[in-house]
C-alpha cells in the first residue's frame, strides 16, 4: 500500500517544497524587481482581443464582457480594478499593479489588463 | 476484489465532489486569485496510494466531469481538467521516487495543480499574463499540499479501506 518509509515529512519533501519555492522566486524575481518604468502602459485586451492601451495618468475605465462589468481606477503610481460585478473577484483581489509583467485577469469577463514597459516583456515574448 | 475496489472508488467519488463542492461554498483562505485549499486532492492522492493510479484517475475524471455538471459552468472544465491532470501525472511521477513521503508528492502535485490551472488561464484568454499569478499560487501550493498531505497521512495510517 504506502510505499513511503513512513507518514512524516521527511528531507526529500524538503527538497520538493524547496523547488516550488525556487521556481516561485525565479518566476517572480523578474516581475518583483522590474523597475517602474515612466513608458509604461496599461495594455487592456477584452474577449482575447487587444481594445485599449492606457498611460499611467489619473483615469478610470469600464469595461463590459460576457455579460460582467470591470471597473479600472487608474493613477501615476498604479492601476487596480476597484469593483467588479464577476462571481469570482479574483481581478479586485489582485490589488494595484505597476511594474511591467504584473496583469489583472478577469476571467469571467474575459478581460485581461496588464503592464507593458518600454522593452518587449519576456512573457509576451515567450507567448509570440 | 474487484467489486471493493469498485465501490470503494464510487465512495471516494462521491466524496472528493461533496469536498470540492463544500470547499466553493466558502471564501478563499486568503486573498490571494486563484488560491484554493484543494481538499478533493486529498481523496485523489489517498486513492492513489490505496487504490493504484489507474484507480486515482478514473476517481478524478468523475469528480471533474460531474463537478462541472452540477456546477453548469463548462467553461471551467478545462480548468479542472488541466489542474488535476497536471496534479495526477506529477503525483504519480513523485511516488515512483520511494524516499518521498506522502507530503512532497502532495506539495508537487499542489504545484502541478496550479500550473496546470494558469496554463488553462493562458489558454482560454490567448494571453500569457495569467502567468504572473504563478509565483504567489506556487507559494500557495506548498502550504495546501502539506495540510492535504497531513490529511492524507492521517487516513492512510488509519488504514480507513
Amino acid at each position: 500500500m504506502n510505499k513511503s518509509p513512513d507518514g512524516k515529512p521527511n528531507k526529500y519533501d524538503a527538497l520538493v517544497v524547496l523547488v516550488v519555492l525556487a521556481l516561485a522566486a525565479a518566476l517572480g524575481a523578474r516581475v518583483w524587481f522590474a523597475p517602474k518604468s515612466p513608458a509604461a502602459e496599461l495594455v487592456v485586451s477584452v474577449g482575447n482581443t487587444e481594445c485599449e492601451r492606457i498611460p499611467f495618468d489619473d483615469t478610470e475605465r469600464e469595461y463590459t464582457n460576457n455579460g460582467y462589468t470591470v471597473h479600472l481606477a487608474v493613477t501615476p503610481d498604479g492601476a487596480w480594478v476597484d469593483h467588479a460585478d464577476c462571481p469570482t473577484q479574483d481581478c479586485v483581489r489582485t490589488g494595484v499593479i505597476s511594474r511591467p509583467g504584473q496583469s489583472i485577469v478577469c476571467l469571467p469577463a474575459r478581460i485581461v489588463i496588464a503592464v507593458e514597459g518600454a522593452e518587449e516583456s519576456g512573457w509576451d515574448a515567450i507567448a509570440g | 476484489m474487484k467489486t471493493k475496489q469498485l465501490t470503494t472508488g464510487a465512495i471516494l467519488a462521491a466524496l472528493a465532489l461533496a469536498l470540492s463542492y463544500v470547499e466553493g461554498m466558502f471564501p478563499p483562505p486568503v486573498p490571494l486569485p486563484g488560491v484554493k485549499l484543494g481538499l478533493a486532492n486529498i481523496v485523489t492522492l489517498f486513492a492513489l496510494y490505496t487504490l493504484g493510479a489507474p484507480s486515482a484517475l478514473a476517481i478524478l475524471l468523475v469528480r471533474v466531469l460531474l463537478g462541472a455538471m452540477f456546477a453548469g459552468n463548462a467553461s471551467a472544465l478545462i480548468f479542472s481538467l488541466l489542474g488535476g491532470f497536471s496534479a495526477m501525472l506529477a503525483m504519480v511521477a513523485l511516488r515512483r521516487w520511494e524516499k518521498l513521503s506522502v507530503y512532497g508528492v502532495s506539495v508537487g502535485g499542489a504545484a502541478a495543480h496550479n500550473c496546470g490551472q494558469v496554463a488553462a488561464a493562458m489558454l482560454t484568454l490567448g494571453s500569457a499574463a495569467p502567468a504572473a499569478y504563478l509565483p504567489p499560487l506556487l507559494v500557495a501550493a506548498v502550504f495546501s499540499g502539506a495540510l492535504t498531505g497531513f490529511v492524507c497521512s492521517l487516513l492512510l495510517r488509519r488504514k480507513v479501506f
